[in-house]
């Protein structure tokens, strides 16, 4: 494969294009790059009170999802299970599609769909209440 | 049977998989090529400088995980294993849920380009950071294997050339692709194939119902495609169905090729709604293959020995139309499938070549590029030595080995603050130990491993294992604990500033 930069003019010249950069650190050796941090998130992550924000975020985070993780678990078993316990579901047809196929080939999709759009917008609750709280502080 | 003997026994007009490879391959190149010239940092090359937006990135990610497993797989197994293949689709779509809940926005926000960046940033350790390399490059060159079984099987059955053209045609492909455009031009690639696979297979699939319906021909017949009766494999026992659900729901998460696209985010709550698309693209495309699947328990039920269920998707366009009508909706499907081991296998290329540039040839971009054939030479070799059976199942074995290894690490990584850095990799050596050498064991064995679920399926003992190994050996290296712990835990979690938040702390004084 050959290298095409030859082919073209100077990058620099447009300056809507970023310049072609040739990169050649090694990341073994570099540091976690810093990026650009709001003077509030480093209040956060520097201060006590700000450390305890954060932890209670983390924790308020991890307890949404594994409630959200453990609910949808919870149905995925319990569809083997009931199928188990009650095997005269699976002789229930509809249009001629027996009940164990619908529920695993369509009704589980919904499900996870609507388990993650539950937990897109409380996750970004969360969100916004830790970055409230660090606004008045 | 083999890829050559199916091929043999089951051959289409050839005209047709060449007309179909061709044109995937083109476009392929063709999108690679255009992608190149707008590839101008090594941010692009690597990440796309993070700037896709969430709806390209999903088609991009829906792209690039589904495989050969999914497009032909999951209709193979339906063929012979009925309900129970359902749970194949179910745990390749809910592992996006555990994605989500767990792993996407916080990864993102990591900062980091790969998983092993990840695990150096978190633990501080440079020995950590070349175990999970050695890891990522392990899974990533298991999981292109499948991949080129799946393109041997299309490549024969199409075209009748013999089974090592296809390995060695989506080799060239992918690693002409990879080389020349990266991250930046594999993703407008990866997005391109997630919609042509769903056509691939919504278009035949259509046309099918429909000349059924107009016919009155059996789409069901009646129900009796759904009698067990009609499976040639036994029942898969409780413990088997959850520990392959368990492998593919936390496998999803340590995936490198999908975990390197989340890092082309441009911030955490898109990483969010990317993973929500994803969610929804793959649901409607896993309809699909089960339908395919539940119209080969009638249509194709010749095929239904192993080796030649995978072919299931390809040989039942072919069943309910003759002439042109057949041929065109096989090259429908035949591209499919083929774009299927294509983008799959450039996103683990590509993610494998980042892993492996820099780790050994000091992350320039023409590292990469010497990385990007050295991580498609050896799945290549293996996949030639080796014969595929079933390939949703080989798969799966993947997904219980990176369930075992990299996905603790990562909710730990994320979640724990008491991970350290022997803790991490006494886990991940325990988990890759267990699953690895059961999975092993089992396939040496053969046949005589039928009956040993646990050793077939090991996930649901070595997740818990390697959880276990890393949190005990953490606990007892307390002192080991990286001092920078709080801080990246705050930055995994904390949201980004909003855009007008951000321009103006740049003006203000620092505070340290």
């Amino acid at each position: 494969m050959t290298t095409p930069e030859p082919h073209r003019p100077p990058p620099a010249t447009d300056p809507r294009r970023p310049a072609r950069v040739r990169v050649t650190a090694p990341r073994t050796s570099a540091k976690p790059s810093s990026g650009t941090y709001p003077v509030t998130r480093e209040m956060a992550e520097h201060s006590a009170v700000g450390e305890v924000v954060v932890g209670s975020l983390i924790r308020s985070q991890l307890r949404l999802a594994l409630v959200v993780a453990g609910g949808f678990l919870i149905i995925l078993i319990g569809i083997p299970v009931l199928l188990g316990l009650f095997p005269s579901i699976r002789e229930v047809t509809v249009f001629t599609v027996p009940v164990p196929w619908l529920l695993l080939g369509l009704g589980v999709y919904p499900l996870s769909i609507a388990c993650a759009a539950l937990y897109v917008r409380s996750a970004s609750r969360n969100e916004k209440r830790f970055q409230d709280l660090i606004d008045e502080g | 049977m083999r890829a050559d003997e199916v091929g043999d026994a089951f051959g289409l007009n050839p005209a047709v998989g060449y007309a179909a490879l061709l044109l995937v391959a083109v476009t392929t190149l063709l999108i690679g090529i255009y992608g190149l010239r707008i590839s101008r940092t090594t941010g692009d090359f690597y990440v796309a400088s993070r700037t896709v937006r969430p709806w390209w990135n999903a088609s991009a990610i829906g792209g690039e995980y589904l495989s050969a497993a999914s497009f032909l797989g999951v209709a193979g197994l339906i063929l012979i294993s009925g309900t129970d293949a359902l749970w194949f689709p179910i745990g390749y779509t809910a592992g996006y849920l555990m994605l989500l809940l767990f792993v996407a926005a916080p990864l993102r926000r990591s900062g980091a380009y790969t998983i092993p960046d990840f695990a150096q940033a978190r633990l501080e350790s440079l020995a950590a950071r070349r175990i999970t390399s050695l890891l990522v490059i392990v899974v990533g060159w298991l999981y292109i294997v499948p991949q080129l079984h799946g393109a041997a099987l299309t490549v024969s059955i199409t075209t009748g050339l013999p089974a090592w053209v296809g390995p060695l045609a989506v080799v060239v492909v992918v690693c002409a692709g990879v080389m020349g455009g990266g991250m930046r031009s594999i993703t407008f690639v990866q997005a391109f194939q997630y919609w042509l696979k769903l056509t691939a297979l919504a278009v035949p699939a259509v046309f099918i119902l429909l000349r059924l319906g107009v016919e009155g021909l059996p789409v069901t017949d009646g129900g009796a495609a759904f009698t067990a009766d009609l499976n040639t494999t036994a029942g898969a026992s409780l413990y088997s169905t959850s520990s392959l659900v368990i492998a593919l729901l936390f496998g999803t998460l340590g995936l490198p090729h999908v975990l390197v696209r989340f890092y082309t985010n441009p911030d955490g709550a898109s990483a969010r709604r990317t993973t929500l698309i994803v969610l929804a693209l793959l649901s409607v495309f896993y309809l699909f293959p089960t339908l395919f699947g539940i119209l080969g328990r009638i249509y194709t039920p010749d095929l239904a020995v192993p080796g030649a269920a995978d072919a299931t998707v390809l040989m039942l366009p072919g069943r309910i139309f003759d002439g042109a009508a057949g041929d065109a909706l096989t090259a429908f499907v035949t591209a499919g499938a083929f774009a299927a081991f294509l983008s799959t296998s450039s996103g683990l290329v590509v993610s494998l070549a980042g892993v492996v540039s820099q780790e050994f040839f000091s992350g320039s971009v023409r590292g990469f590029r010497r990385a990007a054939v050295l991580s498609t030479l050896v799945p290549l070799v293996l996949a030639l030595l080796t014969d595929s059976l079933a390939l949703a199942g080989s798969v799966g074995s993947v997904f219980a080995f990176t369930a075992s290894t990299l996905c603790p690490l990562l909710l730990l990584g994320i979640w724990w603050r008491g991970l350290t850095d022997a803790g991490a990799v006494a886990g991940m050596l325990a988990g890759a130990v267990l699953c690895g050498g059961s999975i092993l064991t089992a396939a040496l064995l053969g046949p005589e491993a039928a009956s040993l679920d646990w050793l077939r399926q090991p996930a649901l003992w070595t997740v818990p294992a390697a959880f276990l190994v890393m949190i005990v050996v953490s606990r007892a290296t307390r002192g080991r604990r990286p001092a920078g712990t709080s801080r990246v835990l705050a930055r995994l979690h904390t949201p980004e500033a909003p855009e007008h938040r951000l321009a103006g702390s740049r003006t203000e004084p620092s505070v340290d």
